[in-house]
C-alpha cells in the first residue's frame, strides 16, 4: 500500500462519550469484524479486559476501507482501557497523524476532553470534532457544536455529528478520515525507526511490541537493535491487529503492526523505545514520547513478606507496558521491603492499584500518596525528595518548594460557590472563569498539587452532584512554608506516616490526622498514645484506650470448635495489619492520612 | 494413624447433654427446650418463662417424651462399647428436670461405664432437688453435683429468668451434703444488667459462706437469639461498663483466692484439689464424647457436634444411623493451636512437656515471636516448665489466644 492511502489516528474523548462504541461501528463498518464480533466484544468487555489476547487491547487495529474508489488502509490506534489518562493518551497520539475528538451530545465538553484535545493540537495531529450520541432525546448538538468552536476553535459547522450506537453519520467519518486526515510523511527510503507505543507479555512469545514504523521498514528474521539499551534481537514474527494477530511480510513506513523478537527480559523494552536496523542504524532515535514527571508518589509493601518476590514480579509486568510507572525497593522501619512507586497522578496510581489487584491477585498495604517536594539546601543544592521521610536535617534547608498545577474544573453555574470555597480552602488561587455557556463554567486554578492529591476530586463530584469533571497539568515548582509533621505510635515515630504539610493548617491537619488514627488504629492490650509533632514539639494527643475486658467466659466441649473459628478470624484480621512496636497499624491508617475531610 | 491412637489411648471423657428445662433462662443460648407450658403432644414452641404450671403436674405429659429421649441417649452411648471413661458429666439443660426415675436410670447405665470413676458430676437446678433425689443419686456413683446459682439477689434472679429462689440455693447445697457429697460447685454470673460491684460482692460472699468446693464465676454473655439479646438490640438492657465488668473480674479473682478458692481457669475457682478434672480434659485438648441432640465429642481426631434436634437426633439412633450433625477433622496444625488456646486458658498454662508429647513440635519454637512479645508486655511468663498468661491478661486473654489460634 503506498504511504498516501495510510491514515493513522485515535479516537479521544472523555470517558463514556462513547470511544468504544465508536471503535466498534468503525470495525465493522470495514469488515474488519462482523456485527455479531462487536456485540460480542462489548458484551464481553469486562472479561476482555481482565485477559492479555489481542482483541481486547486492539491498541492498533488495521482496517481497510474503500473512498472514492480507492483503498484505504486505516489504523485505529486506541488507548488501552482507560481512557482519561493523558498520558496514555500522548502515547497514541505520537503514533499519529490524525485525531477524532469525540464529544457526548448531552453532555458537553467535560475536562478531560479539553486536556485531550490539548495533547493532540501539541502533538501536531489534526483534529476532527466529533458530536455523538445525537439519538438521544437529550442532544443538545448546536449547544456543543457552540462549546466546542468557543472553546477548542474547531468551527461548529465542521463538526460531526454522528451516533456510534445506531451508526449514523460513521460512514460520512470514516470518508473524512481518508479525505480530511493527512498521510504520514514518506521517509521509506531512510534508516529503519519503528516507535514502541505500547507491549505486553505473552508467556510463550516474550515481549510482544507494538510499533508504528516512522521510516525504513521492518521484514521476518532482520536484526533489530533497541536504541535505550542498544539490546540486539531478531525479529521472529512480523503482523498487524485485525483485529487478531495476523503475521505480515513486510511492516512499511507509516504502518502500524507488532514486532516480536524473542525478547525474554521485561526491563529490555521500554514504551517510546525506537527499533532500528542493526546493520544499517539511525543516527537519532525517534522523539519518542516524554514520559511526564511523576508527581504523586505511595509506598506498596506486601501484606506477608514471603510475597516480595511476586510483588516484584508484578510491578515488573506493570512497568512493561506502562513507562510512566515507576517503582524502587524501599525498606521502612516500620513496614519492613517493598517499593517506592511513582505515579503520574492520582488516577493513575488508582488503576496501577487496582491491576495489581486484579491480575496479581496479591494483598498489599500501600501508604498514603504524596507529591515529591524540591528542597533548597543551605549549601544551595537542590534535591528532589519524593517522600517526607527523605526530608533532610532541618538545619540544613533552606526552602521546601512545591508542585503547582493548573487546575481545570467545569461544573454547573448553580454549584460554581461550593467548588470554589472547597478550592479557597484547599490554597488554590482562581486565574480565570470562563462561561462555556449560560449554565456550564470553567474555573482555571493554579493550585499546589498536594492539597488535590487525594479526595478532591471525589469532594468537587459531591459538592456538583457529580456533575463537575476536573483536569490537572503539572506548572512547576515553588517555595511555601511548608513543615514538617511527625507522627509517633506508642512514642515511636512512624515514617510511613508523616506529612509535608503548609504551616497554616499543620496543627489542624495533625489533630484531624491522629483522631481518624484513633478510630482506625483497633484497640490493644495497653494503651496507645498517639502524637503529632512538628520540628520535635510534641502539639497534639490522643489515646487509644487498652481493651479492658476481653474474654470468654465459657469454654467447654460444646464451645470449642465455634470459638476457635472465631479466633482464627481475629487471627487474620491482624494479619492484614502491619506491626509498628506492638502495635498492629491496618492499612486503613496509612491512607487517612491524607484525608483531609472530617 | 497413629495420631489417632495416641488419641484414644488418653483418658476420656463423658458428656452427657440432656436437651429440657422447665423453661428459658433469658440469658441462655444453651440448647434446651423447655418444658413448661407443653402439651407433650410434639416439640415444644418457645414459651415465655412465667408461662407453665406446677412442675409436678407438668411431669407427667411429657414423661413419655423424655423417656424416649434418655432411652436414646443411652443406646448412642452403647455406640463406644469398650470405651473407658474416666470422668462424666450430665448437664444440659437442666438434669434435674427430668422426671426423677429417667435421670437415676441415666445416671446408673453411665455409671457401669466408669470403672476406674474419677469424677461423675450432675448438674442441678436448686429448685428442683429433694433429699431423696440427692440421695439416690449419689447412691448411683455420682460424686460430684453443681448448682446453677448464678446470683444471690433476688431482684437479679429475677431478671435473669432463674425459677429459683435465693433460699433454695443454700437448701440444695445442705441437702447435698447431707445426702453425702463433698464436692459441691456453685456457678455464679457477673455482670448483669444493672448490676453493682456491691451485689456481685453481696453474691459471692453468700457463695464463700455455703462452704463448697468450687466456684464457677462466668462474665454475662449477650448470646444470640436470647431474650437479652433482643432486649439488648431494643434498648431494653445494657451491658455493664467494660470497666465495671473487669473490676468485678479482678475482685472475685482476689477474694476467691483469699479464702481458699484460687482460681485455676479463666472462670473457674477451687479448693486445691477439687478443680473439675471433666472439664480439666477439656483445656488439655483430651478426647472425649458428647451424648445427646445438640452435643460435641473430640473423638479420633474430629470434632462432632449433634445437630440441635431432637427429632432427628432419636429418628437416626433409633434406626442405627449416623446422626445428623458437623464433622471436622482436625489437621495437625489444628491440634497445635488448639492445644494451645485451650490450655492457656488455664492458670497452670501450657505445659512445655506435655505439649511437645502431645503435638510433637517445641511451644516455645513455634510460637516464639508472639510469645517473647507477649512476655516483654508482661502479659504472659514462661514459668519454669510452663507458659501462661500473667494475672494482667486475663480479662484480655481472647486478645491474646487468637495469636495462637493459627501458626506465625
Ligand atoms: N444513545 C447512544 N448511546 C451511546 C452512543 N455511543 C455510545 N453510547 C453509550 O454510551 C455508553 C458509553 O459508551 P462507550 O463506548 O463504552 O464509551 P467510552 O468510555 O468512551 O469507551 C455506553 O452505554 C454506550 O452504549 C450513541 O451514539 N448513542
Ligand atoms: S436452666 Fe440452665 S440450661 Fe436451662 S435455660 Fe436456664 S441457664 Fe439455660
Amino acid at each position: 500500500m503506498d504511504i498516501q492511502h495510510i491514515r493513522n489516528f485515535s479516537i479521544i474523548a472523555h470517558i463514556d462519550h462513547g470511544k468504544s462504541t465508536l471503535a466498534d461501528r468503525m470495525l465493522e463498518l470495514t469488515g474488519t469484524i462482523t456485527a455479531r464480533e462487536a456485540k460480542d466484544q462489548i458484551l464481553d468487555s469486562m472479561d476482555i479486559e481482565r485477559e492479555r489476547g489481542i482483541t481486547i487491547k486492539a491498541s492498533g487495529v488495521t482496517m481497510e476501507y474503500e473512498y472514492a474508489g480507492e483503498g484505504y488502509m486505516l489504523n485505529l490506534i486506541d488507548t488501552p482501557g482507560h481512557v482519561d489518562f493523558h498520558y496514555e493518551v500522548s502515547r497514541a497520539l505520537t503514533a499519529c497523524e490524525g485525531a477524532l475528538l469525540v464529544v457526548d451530545a448531552s453532555q458537553g465538553i467535560q475536562a478531560q476532553t479539553l486536556a485531550n484535545a490539548y495533547l493532540a493540537t501539541e502533538a501536531g495531529a489534526e483534529i476532527l470534532g466529533v458530536i455523538n450520541k445525537v439519538d438521544l432525546a437529550a442532544a443538545q448538538p448546536d449547544l456543543v457544536a457552540e462549546e466546542i468552536e468557543h472553546v477548542l476553535g474547531i468551527r461548529k459547522n465542521e463538526c460531526f455529528r454522528i451516533s456510534a450506537k445506531t451508526g449514523m453519520g460513521v460512514r460520512e467519518l470514516l470518508d473524512a478520515v481518508c479525505e480530511l486526515l493527512p498521510p504520514p510523511a514518506d521517509r521509506s527510503e531512510e534508516p529503519l525507526r519503528a516507535l514502541i507505543y505500547d507491549s505486553h507479555y505473552d508467556d510463550y512469545r516474550g515481549v510482544i511490541c507494538y510499533v508504528r514504523v516512522v521510516s525504513g521498514s521492518l521484514k521476518p528474521r532482520q536484526k533489530i537493535r533497541l536504541m535505550r539499551l542498544g539490546s540486539t534481537y531478531q525479529i521472529t514474527e512480523l503482523g498487524k491487529f485485525r483485529p487478531d494477530m495476523r503475521p505480515v511480510e513486510q511492516l512499511g513506513t507509516g504502518e502500524v503492526g507488532y514486532v516480536i523478537a524473542n525478547i525474554r527480559n521485561l526491563g529490555d523494552v521500554r514504551i517510546g523505545d525506537t527499533i532500528t536496523d542493526d546493520a544499517r542504524p539511525a543516527p537519532d532515535p525517534l522523539k519518542g514520547y516524554q514520559p511526564p514527571m511523576q508527581m504523586v508518589f505511595s509506598d506498596f509493601y506486601p501484606g506477608n513478606n514471603t510475597e516480595y518476590p511476586r510483588l516484584r514480579a508484578a510491578f515488573e509486568r506493570l512497568a512493561l507496558n506502562d513507562a510512566s510507572f515507576s517503582f524502587v525497593p524501599q525498606n521502612s522501619q516500620a513496614l519492613g521491603f517493598g517499593f517506592r512507586c511513582g505515579f503520574l497522578g492520582l488516577l493513575h496510581m488508582e488503576i496501577i492499584q487496582e491491576r495489581l489487584e486484579r491480575e496479581n491477585d496479591i494483598d498489599v498495604v500501600q501508604t498514603a500518596p504524596t507529591v515529591s517536594y524540591e528542597v533548597l539546601m543551605s549549601d544551595g543544592t537542590v534535591q528532589r525528595i519524593d517522600s517526607p521521610s527523605e526530608l533532610p536535617d532541618r538545619t540544613k534547608v533552606e526552602e521546601i518548594r512545591e508542585p503547582f498545577v493548573r487546575l481545570e474544573i467545569i461544573t454547573t453555574t448553580d454549584t460554581i460557590g461550593g467548588v470554589m470555597t472547597l478550592a479557597e480552602s484547599r490554597r488554590c488561587k482562581l486565574v480565570k472563569t470562563d462561561y462555556l455557556n449560560p449554565t456550564r463554567v470553567m474555573l482555571d486554578y493554579k493550585a499546589p498539587l498536594a492539597e488535590i492529591v487525594y479526595d478532591f476530586y471525589d469532594q468537587i463530584k459531591g459538592i456538583s452532584h457529580g456533575y463537575a469533571t476536573m483536569n490537572y497539568e503539572f506548572t512547576g515548582f515553588e517555595a511555601g512554608d511548608l513543615v514538617k509533621i511527625d507522627i509517633l505510635v506508642n512514642h515511636t515515630p512512624v515514617e510511613a506516616l508523616s506529612l509535608i504539610v503548609h504551616r497554616s493548617n499543620a496543627e489542624a491537619r495533625g489533630r484531624k490526622l491522629i483522631i481518624k488514627l484513633r478510630r482506625a488504629i483497633p484497640r490493644h492490650q495497653f494503651e496507645i498514645p498517639l502524637q503529632v509533632a512538628i520540628g520535635g514539639k510534641i502539639i497534639a494527643r490522643e489515646t487509644i484506650k487498652a481493651y479492658r475486658k476481653d474474654v470468654t467466659a465459657k469454654l467447654y466441649g460444646g464451645d470449642i470448635t465455634r470459638k476457635m473459628k472465631v479466633l482464627k478470624k481475629q487471627k487474620e484480621g491482624k494479619k492484614r495489619m502491619k506491626s509498628v512496636g506492638s502495635v498492629e497499624i491496618p492499612q486503613e491508617a496509612f491512607m487517612s492520612i491524607l484525608d483531609t475531610s472530617d | 494413624m497413629v495420631g489417632d491412637c495416641a488419641l484414644t489411648v488418653e483418658p476420656a471423657g463423658l458428656y452427657v447433654h440432656v436437651p429440657f428445662c422447665r423453661s428459658k433462662c433469658r440469658y441462655c443460648g444453651f440448647y434446651s427446650v423447655p418444658t413448661a407450658g407443653w402439651d407433650g403432644t410434639g416439640v415444644p414452641s418457645r414459651i415465655s418463662p412465667r408461662l407453665g404450671a406446677p412442675p409436678n403436674a407438668m411431669h407427667r405429659v411429657w414423661e413419655p417424651y423424655t423417656g424416649r429421649l434418655v432411652a436414646a441417649m443411652l443406646r448412642e452411648l452403647d455406640r463406644y462399647e469398650g470405651v473407658q471413661f474416666r470422668t462424666a458429666y450430665v448437664g444440659g439443660g437442666s438434669p434435674t428436670a427430668l422426671p426423677p426415675e429417667q435421670l437415676l436410670g441415666l445416671a446408673r447405665r453411665i455409671a457401669e461405664r466408669l470403672e476406674q470413676v474419677e469424677e461423675f458430676t450432675v448438674e442441678c437446678n436448686p429448685g428442683q432437688v429433694d433429699a431423696e433425689l440427692l440421695a439416690d443419686l449419689r447412691r448411683a456413683g455420682v460424686n460430684r453435683l453443681s448448682f446453677g446459682a448464678q446470683s444471690f439477689r433476688a431482684a437479679e434472679l429475677e431478671l435473669l429468668g432463674r425459677r429459683h429462689t435465693v433460699e433454695e440455693i443454700g437448701r440444695a447445697v445442705e441437702l447435698a451434703r447431707r445426702a453425702g457429697f463433698d464436692n459441691v460447685g456453685l456457678d455464679l454470673i457477673f455482670a448483669i444488667p444493672d448490676s453493682t460491684l456491691a451485689d456481685w460482692q453481696y453474691s459471692v460472699e453468700a457463695a464463700i459462706g455455703l462452704d463448697v468446693q468450687h466456684i464457677s464465676a462466668y462474665s454475662l454473655s449477650f448470646e444470640p437469639g436470647t431474650v437479652f439479646d433482643v432486649w439488648r438490640r431494643n434498648g431494653r438492657l445494657a451491658p455493664v461498663d467494660e470497666e465495671l465488668d473487669r473490676a468485678m473480674y479482678e475482685w472475685v479473682i482476689d477474694r476467691l483466692g483469699q479464702v481458699g478458692l484460687p482460681q485455676y481457669e479463666i472462670s473457674n475457682f477451687a479448693r486445691p484439689g477439687f478443680g473439675c478434672r471433666h472439664n480439666l480434659g477439656y483445656w488439655a485438648n483430651r478426647p472425649y464424647v458428647g451424648i445427646g441432640p445438640g452435643a460435641a465429642s473430640y473423638w479420633q481426631g474430629d470434632r462432632v457436634t449433634h445437630d440441635s434436634n431432637m427429632e432427628w437426633y432419636m429418628a437416626a439412633v433409633e434406626s442405627g444411623q449416623k446422626i445428623p450433625g458437623a464433622v471436622e477433622r482436625l489437621g495437625w496444625e489444628d491440634r497445635i493451636c488448639e492445644t494451645a488456646v485451650l490450655s492457656l486458658r488455664t492458670r497452670a498454662g501450657i505445659d512445655l512437656a506435655a505439649f511437645e508429647h502431645k503435638t510433637g513440635c517445641d511451644l516455645l519454637r513455634t510460637f516464639a515471636a508472639t510469645i517473647r512479645r507477649y512476655c516483654d508486655l508482661g502479659l504472659m511468663e514462661i514459668t519454669g516448665c510452663a507458659v501462661r498468661l500473667t494475672e494482667q491478661a486475663l480479662p484480655i486473654a481472647d486478645s491474646i489466644l487468637c495469636d495462637f489460634a493459627a501458626l506465625e
